[in-house]
């Protein structure tokens, strides 16, 4: 979910007419390497950062990096939207930002290994145009400069 | 993020993205999704569930064996909470109103430091930077603010204005609160957690009581920030 019959109305009819960007094709990076040999990315939208790095203000569609080798307790979040459940997160913040569950991947050899950074922006925007011609392709371009190999992306 | 997707993808970076919604999903066409259904806040499902998430992570890898996108595929198993309940949903108890939030952070301080102890250290308070032995100095800011009242905090940075500042306070006071609740009680449901906050805590009334003063401000910017407190 959420599955939308599942939602308050008020949610049911934001997530409905939020201004979703319509495509009729999708680009297509091919996948040639084997899994266990492959450096992976983890990239989040739930607005989060380092405890000491500067918070996310309303409409900011700027991303932080966050070191993969971090600890979940050196992470915090600060997403202007109260539109999701906290509670979650602050059990488990695997539960949006599996970095632990990563870092097992790689003990397992079912992945290569973690890029050096991680990334994090704050969704739900309306107006997501800087972040698709300026943000975004910045972290592309320091993803390309780690020779990042897969981009998990994970959402709130 | 399934715009982001599309963004690394057509600069020639595989992504792999896990879609909450799916009708957006179906719009935005990222090049290979995993439709999760479960509750915002909760993409990978379930907390403190290792090989729950390891089985989501697992069948979003999966994809990278398709050859041709775009690819939209369903995760079977629903979880997480089926409800949320935020302030407008919880109505308040007569016993809250009448208590003062400086003495629930008294009382709730011995719960909180053992959930930092439990977790490792791991704790969601941090934004305002002011210390969890301040918090009682820190509710006595946000009731003059909520009162309207001319009020500041010296932990607050120059270039952070005061509205946002009270923002910042507001999530750690709600992580605060939460904490020291799963700690006390951790068997809890999430919306019993919510209806405690909300219902029974003078800290709920506090922060719904400083929404409804930036919105009462006029001030466009104030009812932003007011929209990202209670609602």
């Amino acid at each position: 979910m959420p599955r939308l019959d599942q939602l308050s109305e008020i949610q049911r009819q934001s997530t409905l007419y939020f201004p979703c960007l319509e495509n009729d094709t999708a680009p297509w990076a091919p996948w040639t390497k084997e899994l266990s040999n492959t450096k992976v990315a983890l990239v989040s939208s739930a607005g989060l950062h380092l405890r000491n790095d500067r918070p996310f203000k309303g409409g900011d569609l700027t991303y932080r990096v966050i070191p993969s080798d971090a600890n979940t307790s050196d992470v915090i979040d600060s997403h202007t939207s109260i539109g999701w459940d906290r509670t979650g997160i602050y059990r488990d913040l695997n539960l949006a930002f599996p970095m632990d569950r990563l870092r097992e991947l790689v003990e397992r050899n079912v992945i290569g290994s973690l890029a050096p950074d991680y990334y994090s922006f704050m969704g739900a925007q309306r107006d997501p145009r800087k972040i698709m011609e300026e943000t975004s392709p910045q972290a592309a371009e320091a993803m390309h400069a780690q020779d990042v190999d897969l981009v998990l992306l994970v959402p709130v | 993020m399934s715009v982001i997707a599309r963004v690394f993808e057509e600069a020639g970076l595989p992504t792999v993205v896990i879609a909450l919604i799916k009708e957006h999903a179906e719009k935005v066409k990222p090049s290979r999704a995993l439709f999760v259904p479960f509750p915002y806040g909760y993409p990978m499902g379930k907390p403190n569930d290792a090989d729950f998430q390891h089985r989501v992570i697992g069948a979003a890898l999966n994809l990278l064996r398709r050859s041709q996108g775009p690819v939209l595929e369903d995760f079977p198993d629903e979880a997480g909470p089926t409800e949320f309940y935020q302030a407008s949903a919880v109505t308040s108890t007569e016993d809250a109103i009448k208590k003062d939030a400086a003495n629930e952070v008294t009382g709730l301080r011995a719960f909180y430091e053992r959930w930092i102890e439990d977790g490792n250290g791991r704790t969601a308070v941090g934004l305002s930077g002011i210390p969890q032995r301040r918090f009682r100095g820190m509710i006595r800011f946000l009731q003059d603010f909520s009162m309207g009242e001319e009020t500041d905090m010296k932990e607050r940075p120059q270039d952070v204005p005061l509205p946002q500042y009270v923002r910042y306070c507001v999530d750690d006071l709600k992580a605060f609160f939460f904490e020291s609740r799963m700690a006390q009680r951790p068997q809890d449901s999430e919306p019993e957690l919510q209806t405690w906050f909300w219902g029974d805590t003078a800290a709920g009334q506090l922060v719904a009581a400083i929404a409804k003063h930036m919105v009462d401000t006029g001030d466009e910017a104030m009812a932003r920030v007011a929209n990202g407190i209670a609602r």
